[in-house]
């Protein structure tokens, strides 16, 4: 019997039997849905945005971002808030918490104006949810009253915010909209406003791909289309960096993060976990691939975890973020050369080409013995030779180097104090 | 069932998806050992590349402009021993499936009609292709496609030679053979069919009618046969003779239940697999030497192997034994091979086989080549260089398997573009000559 770690953590002062959480999304849309998650394993569930202004939805309504041999990498969605009837929702909301009392439920809502946003906290808190997030960030939505409009507008953010904050007593979360410059501007506005923490991030503005045929984006409704939200692993780099950013800032210190954007495995997570984020909100991978890629979450962190003697989730919260600074405090006189394992070379050239064509031709290409051979003086140590090779373990860094003034830096990473 | 099997294609196609997806599994290497690799020039490296990238037609114009039968190579090529034993990506797991890719890119030229060569008016001289096998065909296609006037000779009924009338349609399909016929045609290569050179027509007779060069591309039609009593019963036949005559039936050729194959190269495998695939029960093959040595192509034994075909390697035939006129047993006896010259018998393991039809599939022999005023060598083969085809008459070539002894069709079709060339470049000298004689003497004719 494999042991399981406790994963359990507090977040905005709820108790978590796990870090992971259904995002407000198609995946969690009505009971039945969410009754599967729960028992799947996922810790809580974040209920599909419910307003009083009701969508009308297209079809279809998702297209994606493929690459050869692998699953969709990027996921594009035109689908708004919830559509069934806003009572019908608070319904199987107060079902799920009457029957998963253990269970985090964040009611997600969206209102129109401030009179709106405080009427529906009070209704979710009726409910009996834990948590109120505040989506002020589907870039999708067809009034403009609404959604990333909201979240880029930090007057609009804190007006909206404290009208919450006086329907309920429950921790708030702000939920902002990556399309937008610096995300600390709004989530300072949505602190500000009364908002407890902050969810991010909610899917990017984008165009996936343009049909050739029919000269529109897709998916195609009716002969048309539009921009609408991208999500999934092609997005983890911009949550990864918002997320970094506003647990760096000064005046968000300490504000709870629920982080967002292309979690898929056990180490996207942890990811999420180093950088600052204290929840996890999943969708696209479970469009993809079902409720059940929580099973590998749980046990992936568990055996992580045991590996690195890390006992709670709370110690690793944020433990990246020392090490992450602005590129001037960037060392610029360490040098990584890369070491050629002429064991495991299989001869591609694909080092050489990239190295000439994208680098500084700082290989010699033994073309008899078909081997890469580093031309110490050219190279400048950027490292792409070995990010291009196709075998494991073949161009690898090596021992680096300093030049002149530089000194070794201990690295300050929790995996390697333990 | 039988006929159907016999006739479906075995390997399945790859879907487009399937087909970029081990495309992407390419390493797109810097210095592509599998381009070096092939004889034709089919650059795997480049098409494979486009297919990667999207560009399925720009697949399909590189393997066509390189090959003729670019179609009928990305089926019988012996890819495990060409560029998919050079390719890089079996240091990491296995190489890429480039004959899988090459017909995924030609079935889609084929589906979509596409067009990649297109033929000059023919204004240059009469050329004579003698056989359309592989080698004749590519030596067609290249003088047509350099604008000269080209007519094929073909003996039998029909195009192709051992395309057509040898490999069998579970690895070729007779209509990818059909196909690149009429590709050639449509090139503006004429097709003279049951016309035998040397019998039904002379070379002298073609050169008064124009004929300004000739390429000998004949083949190896005959078949060797083994030294043992008992080849005259009925039953027992040859690998050509049973080929050429199942394969135009179409699946309908009877085959009794028990056959043995003499032989270890491709032929013998299309002899026992066509003779299962036509209802036989039990098929041996029988061979001299080990299996690691068989010549056959590695997805061949695989396949004959699959089929259930039993392989009898180190045994050498003895007799063949008969009945009232006809095969009934075939006997052989186990070799001990001491190195790879040295064997000898062991009596202890003799056996006798059931058998109702015996294949003797050891090699083929060259076709007399005295028509054409071509000298033989000890093996019969047409005496031409190997590279070009050149020979001893200035305006006879040679190429294919007439001249190499029978290796691969891609071989032959290399070959067959490589004597275009020299062709080409005989003719064009001769044209200069002439111009320039006709220069002298209008020269001359001017100072009188």
């Amino acid at each position: 019997m494999a042991k399981r770690k406790d994963l359990s953590i507090e977040f905005c002062g709820v108790k978590c039997e796990n870090p992971f959480f259904l995002s407000s999304s198609p995946v969690g849309s009505n009971y039945d849905m969410c009754k599967k998650a729960l028992e799947s394993g996922w810790g809580g569930i974040c209920y599909k945005t419910v307003g009083y202004w009701i969508p009308q939805e297209c079809s279809p309504r998702f297209d994606a971002t493929r690459k050869e041999g692998t699953p969709f990498v990027g996921f594009k969605n035109m689908e708004m808030i919830s559509d069934k009837p806003t009572e019908k929702n608070l319904e199987m909301m107060a079902k799920l918490k009457r029957d998963y009392p253990d269970k985090v439920l964040i009611a997600s809502i969206m209102g129109e104006n401030e009179e709106e946003w405080t009427k529906l906290a009070k209704a979710v808190t009726e409910t009996g949810a834990d948590i109120i997030e505040c989506n002020f960030s589907c870039p999708q939505m067809t009034t403009h009253s609404m959604g990333s409009d909201v979240g880029t507008n930090t007057e609009l953010v804190e007006k909206y915010s404290a009208a919450v904050r006086r329907g309920t007593h429950l921790p708030v979360l702000a939920k902002m909209t990556p399309n937008i410059t610096t995300m600390e501007i709004s989530a300072r506005a949505a602190i500000k406003g009364g908002a407890t923490g902050i969810a991010a991030i909610n899917t990017i503005k984008s165009i996936t791909e343009v049909d050739l045929d029919n000269f529109t984006c897709l998916p195609i409704v009716n002969g048309k289309s539009s921009i609408s939200g991208y999500s999934g692993k092609a997005v983890k780099p911009v949550a990864l960096r918002f997320i970094a950013q506003m647990a760096k800032d000064q005046q968000l210190k300490g504000i709870p993060i629920s982080g967002m954007g292309g979690i898929e495995t056990w180490e996207d997570a942890v990811e999420f976990l180093l950088v600052g984020a204290s929840n996890l909100q999943v969708t696209t991978s479970i469009m993809q691939y079902g409720y059940r890629i929580v099973e590998d979450m749980i046990s992936g962190m568990s055996y992580w975890m045991e590996e690195k003697g890390i006992n709670q989730l709370s110690d690793i919260v944020g433990a990246a973020l020392p090490n992450i600074v602005p590129a001037e405090n960037i060392e610029r006189d360490f040098k990584v050369y890369p070491k050629y394992d002429h064991e495991k070379c299989i001869g591609c050239g694909r080092c050489y080409i990239s190295c000439y064509d994208g680098g500084h031709q700082a290989i010699d290409w033994d073309g008899d013995k078909r081997k890469p051979m580093l031309n110490e003086e050219k190279c400048v140590g950027c490292g792409l030779c070995w990010i291009v090779c196709p075998v494991e373990k073949c161009v690898t860094p090596d021992k680096p180097k300093f030049h002149s003034f530089g000194t070794p830096r201990d690295i300050n990473v929790i995996a390697k104090r333990l | 069932m039988k006929g159907k099997d016999y006739l479906s294609e075995a390997k399945k196609a790859y879907s487009p998806l399937n087909a970029i997806e081990e495309a992407a599994r390419c390493l797109l290497c810097h210095d592509a050992p599998c381009s070096k690799a092939c004889p034709a020039g089919t650059n795997p490296e480049k098409f494979i590349r486009s297919i990667r990238f999207r560009n399925v037609k720009g697949a399909v114009e590189t393997i066509r402009t390189a090959n003729i039968l670019g179609a009928a190579c990305a089926r019988v090529c012996p890819y495990d021993k060409l560029c998919e034993e050079a390719c890089s990506r079996t240091g990491i797991d296995r190489p890429i499936d480039i004959g899988g890719l090459q017909r995924y890119a030609m079935d889609f030229e084929r589906a979509s009609g596409m067009k990649v060569l297109e033929a000059p008016a023919a204004a240059l001289e009469k050329v004579a292709v003698i056989g359309s096998g592989p080698a004749g065909l590519a030596a067609a296609a290249g003088l047509a496609l350099k604008g000269y006037k080209v007519t094929v000779f073909e003996a039998r009924e029909q195009a192709g030679g051992w395309l057509t009338y040898g490999i069998v349609p579970a690895r070729l399909p007779q209509d990818v053979v059909d196909y690149e016929v009429q590709y050639v045609k449509d090139l503006g290569v004429e097709f003279r069919m049951n016309t035998r050179v040397g019998k039904d027509v002379t070379l002298a007779a073609l050169e008064a009618e124009g004929f300004e060069a000739f390429c000998v591309t004949v083949g190896l039609q005959g078949s060797a046969t083994l030294d043992i009593p008992g080849l005259a019963l009925s039953g027992v036949t040859t690998a050509a003779a049973f080929l050429a005559e199942a394969k135009p039936s179409c699946g309908a050729l009877q085959v009794p239940s028990d056959v043995v194959v003499v032989g270890g190269g491709d032929v013998a495998m299309d002899c026992a697999t066509t003779a299962k695939e036509l209802g036989a029960k039990k098929v041996t093959i029988v061979y001299r030497r080990t299996v690691e040595e068989m010549p056959a192509n590695k997805a061949e034994l695989e396949y004959a192997n699959k089929l259930g075909v039993s392989i009898l390697p180190s045994f050498k035939p003895v007799e063949v034994i008969g009945e009232n006129g006809a095969v009934k047993a075939f006997k052989a006896v186990g070799l001990d091979w001491l190195d790879r010259n040295t064997s000898v018998e062991v009596p202890e393991s003799s056996i006798q086989l059931k058998a109702g039809l015996v294949i003797q599939a050891i090699g083929q022999t060259a076709e007399d080549v005295s028509f054409a005023g071509l000298g033989a060598n000890s093996k019969g083969l047409a005496a031409a260089d190997a590279e070009t085809g050149k020979t001893s008459i200035g305006n006879v070539f040679a190429a294919g398997d007439i001249v190499n002894g029978g290796k691969t069709v891609v071989e032959a079709v290399a070959r067959g573009k490589a004597s275009a060339e020299a062709i080409d470049a005989y003719l064009s000298s001769v044209r200069e000559s002439k111009a320039t004689d006709k220069e002298v003497a209008a020269q001359k004719e001017g100072v009188r």
